[in-house]
């Protein structure tokens, strides 16, 4: 605890990226109780007002709709999307990429063999794909879609956490002990491999906004009306001469987010490796 | 000092920084070197030795800070900037580091990052200084010297890369060599040659030495003075036989006296062991370092402590080594048990045990037909270099690996299967000691845990209730508190993390134990309290043990037998007493004559093994030693098996020699 | 390779299949008759059996016959499509030569200055992109030197008419955008790799050597620490082409990712096996190129061990 407040200390970015953090979470949960508009309502008299004009402190976007409110409540689907992603992919990858390098052999190079398949695409471009072709997003798709595309890249990482503890001869010590093949997994090496799950947790997170915005931009995210950052980008695209604001401002907010994930994670990995 | 000081450190003191706290990891050391002395500094890892020279070659990490003064030939090296230094570095004085592997760059030819010293130092062109690297080469008797200046580090063996990282120190005839830990990393033979080429370089170029290392037995090597270190002090410091003969300081005495020297069996001699071990030391800590594990301490030994002269040119920290107002403790010899004739006698057996890794073709024969037998109560040494198969054997016989040949028999019962095939007595019976404490325990599990499991798995006790006493019965039996039931492996230290593993093993009341070099990570002050307890255990329970290690002196301390291996075959194998006296197997005898001692007076005649093992993916026709063996005998050796030369009925030895030629070889 | 490309195309067949809608339907649009439905069906071939459009679509493609795209009717796949990649490599390649030599120099100093101002700026700023979306830097680009400066188109559509290379100029924010990601990750690794070969062994016994500093990092440590991230870059071109497809939407550039999205959007089955194909062909082929690099700059396996 003590080393974490000196870490802390050390590391002032760290501290504004859990701030940043922390404000994008208190908005999702609480932000919509303070706005004045909702993400639908449409101020028919004041489209695309400058921000701080009439009560709209962002301004509003070419249908007059209060861009503050809708970056608002777009942080709720992205951050919900985001963080599940980023459990379920590594999640995924750990029961994967443990299995594979645990029993090695045959098993490791089929596994491996349709990882690098997989992974020949891009995420990005298979989210895109897939999510393109299945039509009409949901929370659900979105998730489990997003998840698909970077459990390859979490496996990987899962199974060279478990490798560098295969080695170690508590496994063997166990294995003598005729110990079950999940007992030596996941009771002896998870908690081992801890470190390096959280911090390819955290890097997930924000690798998972990146590409939940990325495919809102495409325009294979969520649907209209649930407002999405990525969305509000494209939407207003052709207008970003006129009202600049309305493509800048949730722009910045992804990468307000963004960054601050990246802090965080930067510092939780800092924090791993001083454990050590 | 005969001589003038070429080197002379005065009150020197480093101190790291670190999130939390201060660390000391030199404190007031005065040292001085002369010209063409060679001086040995003894110590244990954490006491500085390294930090000491890193602080002299002004190369310490940013967060240690050195304050003191060193003088190289007259100049206070602490005030030359990082530019000034460069003039000094590999060129006046020059090093040589524990891994020769890690410290020459993978990507540059050896030619290459030999001839740049030279180019630098001297402004020597390309072509002097290749001139130049090959004769350094040829001086450290480098066969092919024109040829490897073309090859890359991985391309050649760790002895040679070792002797090429010598002959780079030594190309600008540097005042200083300094020598870290220069053959720890290697094999007892080529230790041997490459301390051997060390004197005679030193003779040739004269020049100053200093070598650091763990070992008195290599420092004797090497070195005309010697200084023990002890927790960033030097506490003592003067000959070779002074040192040997008669510490003054406690701790010097308490290092020599615990370690299995050479003529030092258990039947004789229990280890003189030293409590605790070594800790950090903060800012605020004064007084004596080696208080908290003295035995001789008194209620006013803090008043006088210090650095002094007591004798000519021999200083030491503190007097008390003898003192007799705190009596010697008592060491008495370990007894054999009396032996059991109601129970079958034989616990293991092996019958021409195979062993390969790898896929064909590539083949690697890591036990190329080994038979040996061994029974209750008694301890079978098995000593080696690396990669001649012991390690494999162990692993073999508990079951993480599945012979590719031959028969194992446990107590009468068949194993010659893998541990998923093994009935959970066997995998009771044969328990298992790893080298790296650290690695085998889980860190993320408590001690309890740790010992609690083996007992549920294979003994089947399911109360945590009986567990838990038994776990307490046993942690008091390897002297570990009650208090450490809750505490996780990674708080413990290593000599503390050996005694858990032990515990967890006889937990389970084995009948054989294998124990895989069960002290060479351990230090030299540590390492003799787990060889106490071991036989301590071996004494009470009655198990057999496979003890292997590297190191002879361990095993002829510890076994009842010995077998010396070489490439995945048996050279030798008989009573110990039978083994390290003549007759000897050529190999046994290189071994035997290369073995570090602690004594200065036994000077030994090296046998000087050139080469190293042959590459063991390919099959050998005749003896695997024969390339390398001094006393070769012609095309015999390499085409024909040896055949089974018996003394007498425990003791015989494979090779050509005949039995009047293997006796008249006298050590 | 083969396998992977094989694979591949038959998942995305496989994909399309499963999923409800067709092309028939997207060209005709929701209100279109059963009857006409089943017209247009029958005359592209799409009432046949699952793998013999598949057989007739890789046969094709194996000569190097794209097909027809089903969206566009009439028009062959061969001739719009390797304009446009066309366009999109030299976009790749753009943004390539920009952040190359960008993150490996600040990588490197980043390392060499390890725990100075100097990488805690450096290493701030690659955080800070790592995973910053591509659209979210060229909106930043676009506000600054397209509204604010004007010094650059905010589109990156080539008039009609004219040719790429009379439009240059429209390369350089798309390129900049992708380099903003890529700099974040790319100079971490560089970073991070120059920094495990400064504290090795070898290093510090080319400093106890008295060689000086920057010989030291020039000639002992920069070949060994490029060698990871040149397999890194390497590794990421075909993700480059992912940053490439929403980069391309951002700027309207007319390359491969905005054919691909249209592809998607339109289920032009030809036209979408062609552009994921070579997506991975890209993988595969810089995946290929950086393993035979790697072991030609790596005397570790150029050499085999010997022992002399
Ligand atoms: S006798 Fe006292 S001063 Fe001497 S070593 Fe022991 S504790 Fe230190
Ligand atoms: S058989 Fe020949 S080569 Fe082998 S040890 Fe005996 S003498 Fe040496």
């Amino acid at each position: 605890m003590k080393t974490m407040f000196l870490l802390l200390k050390r590391n002032p970015l760290a501290v504004l990226g859990i701030v940043i953090l922390f404000i994008w979470i208190f908005a999702a949960f609480f932000g919509p109780s303070f706005l004045s508009y909702t993400y639908t309502e449409m101020d028919m008299d004041h489209q695309m007002s400058l921000p701080g004009e009439y009560n709209h402190l962002l301004g509003t976007d070419a249908l007059g709709r209060d861009v503050f409110a809708r970056i608002i409540y777009g942080s709720r689907s992205i951050l919900t999307v985001a963080l599940m992603t980023s459990l379920f992919s590594s999640i995924a990858g750990i029961l994967i990429g443990f299995t594979s390098g645990y029993f090695g052999g045959l098993i490791d190079m089929i596994f491996l063999r349709i990882m690098d398949i997989v992974m020949a695409i891009p995420p990005l471009v298979l989210a895109m794909v897939v999510l393109g072709i299945l039509g009409d997003s949901t929370i659900f798709s979105l998730t489990l879609i997003v998840s698909i595309a970077y459990t390859p890249a979490t496996a990987r990482v899962a199974r060279g956490a478990l490798l560098s503890c295969k080695g170690n001869e508590y496994v063997d010590a166990a294995r003598i002990r005729n110990e079950s093949h999940f007992f030596i997994m996941f009771v002896e090496i998870l908690p081992n491999t801890i470190g390096p799950v959280i911090v390819e947790i955290t890097a997930r997170f924000a690798y998972s906004i990146m590409m939940i915005a990325s495919l809102g931009f495409l325009g294979v995210g969520l649907q209209p009306p649930t407002p999405d950052w990525g969305m509000m980008v494209i939407e207003n695209k052709s207008i970003i001469k006129t009202a600049s604001w309305t493509v800048l401002y949730p722009s910045l907010a992804i990468a307000s987010l963004v960054i601050a994930v990246s802090l965080f994670s930067d510092f939780v990995s800092k924090v791993m490796i001083h454990e050590k | 000092m005969k001589n003038r000081p070429i080197l002379e450190v005065k009150n020197l003191d480093v101190v790291y920084k670190t999130l939390t706290d201060e660390i000391v990891a030199l404190k007031d050391i005065n040292l001085q070197v002369g010209e063409r002395e060679s001086l040995g500094i003894i110590g244990e890892s954490g006491c500085g030795k390294s930090t000491l020279f890193y602080a002299i070659m002004g190369y310490l990490p940013s967060n240690g800070n050195s304050t003191g003064e060193i003088f190289f030939k007259g100049e206070n090296l602490l005030e030359k900037g990082q530019k000034e230094m460069m003039e000094y570095r590999g060129n006046r004085i020059a090093m040589v580091y524990q891994n020769p592997y890690s410290s020459l760059n993978p990507s540059l030819t050896i030619g290459y990052q030999l001839d740049e010293v030279t180019m630098f130092h001297r402004r020597f062109s390309r072509k002097e200084a290749r001139k130049v690297s090959i004769q350094s080469l040829t001086d450290l008797h480098l066969g092919d010297a024109a040829g490897i200046v073309h090859r890359y580090p991985h391309q050649i063996s760790g002895g040679m890369q070792q002797r090429i990282c010598i002959a780079m120190a030594l190309l600008c005839r540097p005042d200083l060599l300094i020598l870290d830990e220069p053959t720890t990393a290697l094999d007892v033979t080529t230790e041997a040659v490459i301390l051997d080429i060390i004197g005679e370089l030193k003779e040739k170029y004269d020049m100053s030495l200093i070598y650091i290392s763990h070992d008195i037995g290599v420092v004797n090597k090497v070195s005309d003075r010697i200084a023990v270190m002890y927790r960033g002090e030097i506490v003592e410091k003067g000959s070779q036989n002074t040192i040997y003969q008669h510490p003054d300081h406690p701790y010097t005495r308490a290092l020599i006296n615990c370690m299995p020297r050479s003529g030092i069996v258990k039947e004789e001699v229990r280890l003189n062991t030293i409590q605790g071990y070594v800790t950090r030391r903060s800012a605020a800590e004064t007084g004596c370092p080696y208080i908290a594990r003295c035995e001789k301490k008194a209620h006013d030994c803090e008043k006088g402590y210090g650095l002094k002269e007591n004798s000519p040119h021999h200083f030491s920290a503190c007097t008390r080594a003898y003192a007799v107002d705190v009596p010697d403790r008592e060491r008495t010899a370990l007894k054999k048990v009396e032996e059991n004739y109601d129970e079958e006698k034989n616990i293991l057996k092996i019958e021409n045990l195979y062993k390969y890794y790898g896929r064909q073709g590539k083949k690697i024969r890591a036990l190329d037909g080994v038979t040996v037998s061994l029974d209750r109560n008694n301890v079978l040494g098995v000593v080696g270099e690396s990669g001649c198969g012991k390690s494999t054997m162990g692993l073999t016989v508990s079951g993480l690996l599945k012979p590719t040949k031959g028969k194992l028999f446990f107590d009468g019962m068949d194993i010659s299967v893998s541990w998923e095939k093994r009935t959970p007595d066997t995998l009771r019976g044969i328990q298992l000691i790893f080298q790296n404490p650290g690695r085998s325990l889980n860190p993320s599990f408590t001690i309890e845990t740790i010992i609690g499991r083996p007992m549920k798995k294979l003994l089947g006790i399911k109360s945590k209730v009986e567990r838990r006493k038994r776990i307490i019965a046993i942690l008091k039996k390897v002297d570990i508190g009650e208090e450490y039931l809750n505490r996780k492996a990674t708080h413990l230290s290593g000599g503390e993390m050996q005694r858990v593993a032990l515990a967890r093993a006889f937990s389970i009341s084995p009948d054989l134990l294998i124990c895989d070099e069960p002290t060479s990570a351990l230090d030299v002050s540590v390492q003799a309290s787990v060889l106490n307890l071991l036989g301590d255990l071996q004494q009470e329970s009655g198990a057999a043990y496979i003890f292997i290690s590297h190191d002879l002196n361990i095993i002829n301390y510890f076994s009842d037998y010995i077998m010396v291996m070489y490439l995945g075959r048996v050279c030798e194998y008989g009573r110990k007493d039978e083994v390290v006296g003549p007759p000897y197997h050529p190999y046994t005898e290189a071994l035997l004559s290369a073995v570090p001692d602690v004594d200065p007076s036994l000077k030994k005649r090296t046998i000087r093994l050139e080469g190293s093992p042959p590459n063991p993916t390919k099959k050998i026709g005749g003896c695997p030693f024969a390339g390398r063996c001094h006393r070769q005998i012609g095309e015999i050796c390499i085409n024909v098996p040896p055949p089974r030369v018996e003394f007498s009925d425990t003791h015989f030895v494979y090779c050509h020699l005949s039995k009047e030629e293997m006796q008249g070889i006298s050590s | 390779m083969v396998l992977t490309l094989a694979v591949m195309s038959f998942i995305i067949f496989v994909l399309v299949e499963i999923m409800p809608g067709d092309a028939a339907q997207t060209v005709l649009g929701q209100s279109a008759t059963p009857e006409s439905l089943a017209a247009l069906r029958e005359s592209m071939g799409l009432d046949d059996p699952l793998y013999i459009r598949y057989g007739r679509w890789a046969g094709a493609f194996i000569h190097g016959d794209l097909g027809e795209s089903l969206y566009m009717r009439g028009v062959q796949i061969n001739t719009i499509f390797w304009r446009k990649v066309g366009h999109s490599v030299i976009l790749a390649l753009t943004a390539l030569v920009f952040y190359v030599p960008l993150s490996l120099f600040f990588g490197v100093l980043a390392g060499v200055k390890a725990g100075k101002l100097t990488d805690s700026i450096i290493s701030f700023f690659g955080l800070a992109t790592m995973a910053l979306p591509e659209f979210v830097s060229g909106i930043i680009l676009i506000t600054v030197f397209a509204i604010k400066i004007p010094l650059l188109p905010i589109t990156s559509i080539i008039p009609i008419g004219e040719t790429l290379w009379e439009n240059l100029n429209i390369l350089v924010l798309p390129a900049l955008s992708i380099t903003f990601v890529m700099f974040g990750y790319v100079s971490r690794m560089q970073r991070s790799s120059m920094i495990t070969v400064m504290n090795s062994d070898y290093i510090r016994a080319a400093v106890l050597k008295g060689m000086p500093q920057g010989y030291v990092i020039f000639r002992h440590a920069l070949k060994n620490a490029l060698l990871p991230t040149i397999t890194i870059i390497g590794m990421n071109m075909g993700w480059l082409f992912g940053g490439l497809i929403v980069v391309e939407t951002l700027f309207g550039f007319p390359g491969l990712g905005s054919l691909t999205l249209s592809a998607i959007k339109t289920r032009d089955v030809p036209l979408l096996e062609a552009s994921v194909l070579f997506i991975t062909f890209i993988f595969v082929i810089s995946t290929f190129i950086t393993d035979m690099m790697y072991a030609f700059l790596n005397p570790r396996i150029r050499f085999k061990r010997g022992e002399v």
